[in-house]
């Protein structure tokens, strides 16, 4: 059934749109865009922003899954919300990595984390095996573990009486969907694996296209008229991927969307890019928004100390170059969705909002309409909304 | 008489002109004469290897850039009535860098084995594209940047202006001065002409960017950052007003399109489609 709906956007040359849930206001954004827009937008967990209970749920609202979808759930009247894991997987949480969990612990957790997904109502799990702390599995090995967790997250789905999509593939050198013949071969592997096992065949894949997200950059080649060293030229890439997909009847789904240019971004429909990623440029509006109205409205004590927090978080490390050279205000705007759900955000956003309280501005409601201008930015682009 | 006419770009870089020059015949001098064009190099900057010095005043303060300098090279041997002494035309720029092993010869055998092929391209180490070149060492491309191509004469034949030929028209369009985007027109019109374009590994070619970083001053052009800006600007106007296209991918696109059909027409050489 969701096929079906996704398939029937996909028709009208649209490219499918995948939100990471930054915050409770980007949640919040996701579902208000779809209902008034009456679209379908891809909410993507990744499980450091929302797990289950387990483990102790994610740094986004802290919230578990259960929490996230039943927010999700309640608010999103006309079902147009999609709740999905986004590299679900052994060690893709810091809890198994700190643990250093063993290969068949950290599978059991993965587990465990997909069980949760499936309870609580998530739709599409994408199985992402390529990261291990011990090693870099080769590819027979990834696609062990992708086929061991999908028979499980299957037989939990049938258990559970409900349908679900996979997604499978990872944008990360580490992964089984990087080059032409990698991608072939995994998804032959995988038809293989689903034919003798009676099982669906995944519905995305993810696919490296030339897109990396640096700092407040994307820094890969599709956005990049001219050569990456050592990159394939999106313009080879691109297409030939595409043509591999559609082969294979399953949605191309690129991963770190975030920042490529308006025209690069009106490409992906035409170049019949399936379905796209877009999560940190999400959190940093939100945080740029944040940081300019303290700015604007004279609470410079308050953004400082928003700055300090998100600096100190040390999230920033993970968005920039290890010889970098940016401000620490630069590192602290790439962080600041980390920090969002901390006591000391929240106090901070207490006191910017008892300082606004008399012009008017609700403060969440201010940030959510920045969010919401950045997701419109991709909608139009993807031909979701086709308002001027 | 050489298979080969070699044509290296300079502009005011005489020293390491002359050592690719040399390297050439040192190496590959039994398959190639080796010409250079000056690009409005100052009279104390030529090599030792000087053919043709573009010496007009346009030439002499913008320089002429790959595609004005190999248009005027490749005009002056049509005009000098030695343009079919020459089986290929092998284009360099003078920062191409070959390693101690021939390069001419291995390229000559693929044009041999690939009689469709019409241009050809060394691959470099730092490229993407290799990956694609491990079963078989060469494939078609619809895209290629490089600035080092051997061309094969027909190729050129098929295409090129005959009526007024000159340093702005013989092969590539020289009102696209800095030449973003030239090779895919090139590339388009070989394909639409049933010629290929090819890249192989059996030769490789590196292109050593810091000459245009560390000597921009001497080269007499702009800083690598405004030079790069140029470059795209210049590119995107020139496919804006003769394509209509507003964007690299559209260019992509209708190279790909004749790429494509070019195998319908030439089944043989599915194989080579990468």
């Amino acid at each position: 059934m969701i096929k079906q709906r996704l398939e029937s956007v996909l028709h009208k040359r649209c490219t499918l749109l995948g939100v990471g849930p930054m915050s409770l206001n980007c949640v919040n954004a996701v579902i208000e865009l779809a209902n008034e827009y009456l679209v379908p937008i891809i909410l993507i967990a990744s499980r450091r922003q929302i797990d289950s209970e387990k483990f102790g749920g994610g740094y986004v609202n802290n919230w578990t899954t259960g929490q996230l979808a039943s927010h999700v759930i309640d608010n999103d009247k006309n079902g147009r919300v999609i709740l999905a894991r986004d590299h679900g997987g052994p060690w893709q949480n810091a809890c198994e990595k700190e643990a250093g969990l063993s290969l068949r612990r950290a599978m059991e957790s993965a587990k465990s984390s997909f069980r949760a997904d499936i309870e609580s109502g998530f739709q599409v799990l994408h199985i992402d095996p390529s990261i291990d702390i011990h090693g870099t599995p080769t590819l027979g090995e990834v696609l062990d573990r992708i086929c061991e967790l999908y028979e499980y997250c299957w037989a939990q789905a049938q258990r559970l009486g409900v349908k679900i999509l996979f997604e499978i593939g990872t944008e990360e050198q580490s992964g089984s969907t990087n080059t032409q013949e990698e991608l072939e071969y995994t998804l032959m592997s995988m038809r293989r694996f689903c034919d003798r096992n009676t099982l669906p065949f995944p519905s995305f894949v993810v696919v490296q296209t030339g897109t990396r997200v640096i700092e407040k950059r994307n820094v890969g080649s599709f956005d990049s008229p001219i050569r990456i060293m050592d990159e394939l030229p999106a313009e080879i890439q691109v297409p030939k991927m595409i043509e591999i997909c559609n082969r294979y009847n399953i949605f191309m789904k690129a991963h770190n969307t975030d920042y490529l240019s308006d025209e690069a971004l009106q490409w992906y429909p035409r170049l019949g890019i399936h379905s796209a990623n877009v999560a940190p440029e999400l959190g940093v509006a939100e945080t740029l928004a944040l940081l300019k109205l303290m700015e604007e409205q004279g609470m410079e004590d308050l953004a400082e100390r928003f700055i300090r927090l998100a600096y100190d978080s040390n999230k920033w490390c993970k968005w920039t170059l290890p010889d970098n050279h940016i401000r620490d205000r630069d590192c602290a705007v790439v962080a600041g969705h980390y920090v969002f759900s901390t006591e000391e955000c929240n106090e901070i956003k207490l006191e910017v909002q008892s300082r606004i309280h008399n012009k008017n501005i609700d403060l969440d409601n201010f940030l959510k309409e920045r969010v919401k201008e950045s997701i419109m930015r991709y909608l139009r682009n993807f031909r979701l909304v086709r308002t001027a | 008489m050489s298979h080969i006419a070699t044509i290296v770009l300079n502009r005011n870089l005489p020293d390491i002109t002359d050592a690719l020059c040399d390297r050439l015949e040192r190496i590959d001098g039994d398959l190639t004469e080796v010409f250079v064009v000056e690009a409005g190099s100052d009279d104390n900057q030529l090599s030792r290897h000087c053919t043709w010095l573009a010496d007009w005043p346009e030439a002499r303060i913008h320089g002429l850039r790959y595609q004005r300098g190999m248009n005027y090279a490749l005009s002056q041997l049509y005009n000098e009535g030695r343009f079919d002494h020459y089986d290929a035309f092998f284009l360099l720029t003078n920062d191409t860098e070959f390693g101690e092993e021939p390069i001419l010869a291995p390229l000559l055998e693929v044009l041999s084995e690939h009689p469709q092929v019409g241009l050809l391209s060394p691959c470099s180490r730092r490229w993407g594209e290799r990956m694609l070149l491990t079963e078989l060492d060469t494939r078609y491309f619809w895209y290629i940047h490089n600035t080092a191509y051997l061309l094969r004469r027909e190729f050129i034949e098929s295409i090129m202006e005959k009526e007024e030929p000159n340093h702005m028209n013989f092969l590539f369009d020289g009102s696209n001065f800095r030449g973003y985007g030239a090779e895919s027109e090139v590339i388009a019109k070989g394909y639409a002409n049933d010629w290929a374009s090819a890249i192989t590994t059996r030769a490789w070619a590196e292109e050593n960017e810091t000459h245009l970083l560390t000597k921009a001053d001497l080269i007499r052009t702009e800083t690598y950052k405004e030079n790069l800006r140029l470059y795209l600007e210049e590119g995107r106007s020139w496919m804006r007003r003769k394509y209509g296209f507003n964007s690299r991918w559209s260019m992509q696109r209708y190279v790909k399109f004749f790429y494509d059909q070019f195998f319908e027409f030439h089944p043989e050489y599915e194989r080579y489609q990468i």
